[in-house]
């Protein structure tokens, strides 16, 4: 047995999920009404069986902080399991990471003490169900120095994604970054292999070609330095996320932008979602603080308190209001005569009566006063909230209306 | 022009030594007692090559590694030390040679010589 250690990158800022991380990093955001984006990947550790992990953070961290001490506390310390968020400390540098290849280099002191046989890295950025033993599997199988997990994508997507060259053998033979004209899959011209930012090292290569990426000018990055540094030098293969998808239906999502992440939560209403949360054999974990069931009250003549077509979590009161294909976090409370429709309410949102949400994704807590209309007149409501592209709104945390 | 090398060395008779072994070889040599001395130095000018002792007080030369390599990226290091253990220790890695403290400074004076050679082909 192989002795893996985890090291979750979490430090993202999320700069296009303005203003859902104002106040938190990129894994902290809520997802899927009770979830943070960083569950994802911390429960696909646990299934897999990898449970020594260190989480690096750094931009806006308390908020990420508390969600681990207090939802995964749950590991067995005398077994050797842990979960631990690391701060970016300036140990080696005085500079906060300047790239995902230098934060796992100014924690060396890590893979120094604890010394394992491999290494797992892990965006907390994204949300799929895999199972990591898959690829362990196969990148001792082909005695790799590194494994890339990659997703299957249309070659006109290429523009968003790190592009993996393959020979037959998925030896990993190049590396583009986000290219216009990218190389497709032997034998496949409509199909790219994404780089979903996983991979599996061995320790002391690792070490290695950090150590010389962090001694040249780069940007110290796995994606455009380390990997076309290794091609060619290491052992350097790519793995079909196909194999470890445990979810069997190959989602993987970055939802790096307010409209992916809206599309990603309302999949999840919809008959049979992509992300099946309901499957007991690959269960997402999370804190929850308990609370009482979700009820409705109100069924008489113009006041019927409802919820159609929706996710409603534990705390909600749906008090004589209506709620259509929407995402309600837990504690949200909608009054009487008041509409929410196609929208996400993160916890502890307060709907007064008469007000009608639409299109909009209200931050925790936010109270919306009543009668007042979101998602109707978006020219109006861009004067006050984050209005997408696609129209979608943004009542950010902590505003007062 | 003189190449210009930083020991760094907490034992002054050895500081002594090295400045004047080195100096002879037609090398600048400057020195530093301990690690935080030497990064203030570092701030003052860039030496070719830095000679690092590794057990020395105030800062020790593992920790005054990483914060030379963050700071200036392309200088060549040697630790010099007595303890062959550091070899172990993932940091020390980042050094460009490793060389065992001896009274016979041929083997450090030779790696001296490779690693300057090298830095001028780069």
């Amino acid at each position: 047995m192989k002795k893996i250690l985890a090291m979750v990158l979490a430090g993202g800022r999320g700069e296009r999920l303005y203003p859902l991380t104002r106040d938190r990093a990129k894994p902290a955001v809520p997802f899927g009404a009770i979830y943070r984006i960083i569950d994802f990947t911390l429960s696909n550790c646990l299934h897999s069986g990898v449970r020594r992990i260190y989480a690096l953070t750094q931009y806006k961290s308390t908020s990420l902080h508390r969600h681990i001490q207090l939802g995964w506390n749950i590991l067995s310390t005398p077994l050797g399991e842990f979960i631990e968020a690391v701060p970016a400390q300036q140990r080696i540098d005085e500079h906060w990471y300047q790239g995902t290849a230098d934060a796992i280099f100014q924690n060396i002191n890590i893979l120094q003490v604890e010394r394992p046989d491999l290494v797992l890295i892990l965006s907390g950025d994204h949300i799929y169900k895999m199972d990591y033993r898959k690829m362990v599997a196969f990148h001792l199988e082909k005695g790799a120095d590194l494994t890339v997990s990659a997703i299957r994508m249309e070659r006109k997507l290429s523009r968003e994604f790190g592009v993996i060259e393959v020979d037959e053998g998925w030896r990993i033979i190049g590396f583009q970054e986000k290219p216009e004209d990218p190389k497709t899959i032997p034998g496949d011209p409509g199909e790219i292999l994404a780089s979903m930012g996983i991979y599996v090292f061995n320790t002391e290569v690792l070490v290695r070609r950090l150590i010389e990426d962090a001694r040249s000018d780069s940007n110290h990055d796995f994606g455009g330095d380390i990997i076309p540094m290794m091609i060619g030098k290491d052992q350097v293969f790519a793995f079909d996320f196909r194999q470890g998808d445990c979810g069997g239906t190959g989602y993987w999502r970055d939802v790096g932008t307010i409209d992916a992440y809206y599309e990603a939560n309302m999949d999840l209403i919809s008959i049979t979602p992509q992300l099946n949360l309901y499957d007991s054999r690959w269960p997402i974990l999370t804190y929850q603080f308990p609370s009482p069931s979700a009820k409705t009250v109100w069924m008489e003549e113009g006041r019927v308190g409802s919820a159609l077509n929706s996710i409603i979590s534990s705390g909600c009161i749906i008090s004589g209001g209506n709620v259509k294909r929407s995402i309600l976090s837990p504690k949200v409370t909608v009054h009487s005569f008041a509409e929410v429709e196609d929208s996400i309410l993160l916890e502890g949102v307060d709907v007064a009566r008469n007000a009608k949400i639409r299109r909009t994704i209200i931050d925790k807590e936010v109270q919306i006063p009543e009668g007042m209309e979101i998602g109707y007149y978006l020219d109006e409501d861009a004067k006050r909230f984050t209005v997408t592209a696609s129209g979608i709104v943004v009542v950010p945390k902590g505003i007062r209306l | 022009m003189k190449k210009k090398i930083l020991v760094v060395e907490d034992e002054e008779s050895l500081r002594l030594l090295y400045k004047d072994e080195l100096t002879s070889e037609g090398y600048e040599v400057f020195t530093a007692g301990n690690g935080k001395e030497a990064i203030q130095q570092l701030e003052k000018g860039k030496p070719d090559l830095i000679i690092l002792d590794i057990v020395m007080p105030v800062m020790d030369g593992m920790e005054a590694l990483g914060r030379i390599v963050g700071k200036e990226r392309k200088i060549p290091i040697i630790l010099n030390t007595s303890y062959s253990g550091y070899r172990q220790d993932f940091m020390s890695w980042a050094a460009d040679a490793y060389v065992a403290k001896s009274d016979d400074l041929t083997e450090l004076k030779n790696k001296i010589r490779e690693l300057l050679e090298k830095g001028k082909s780069r």
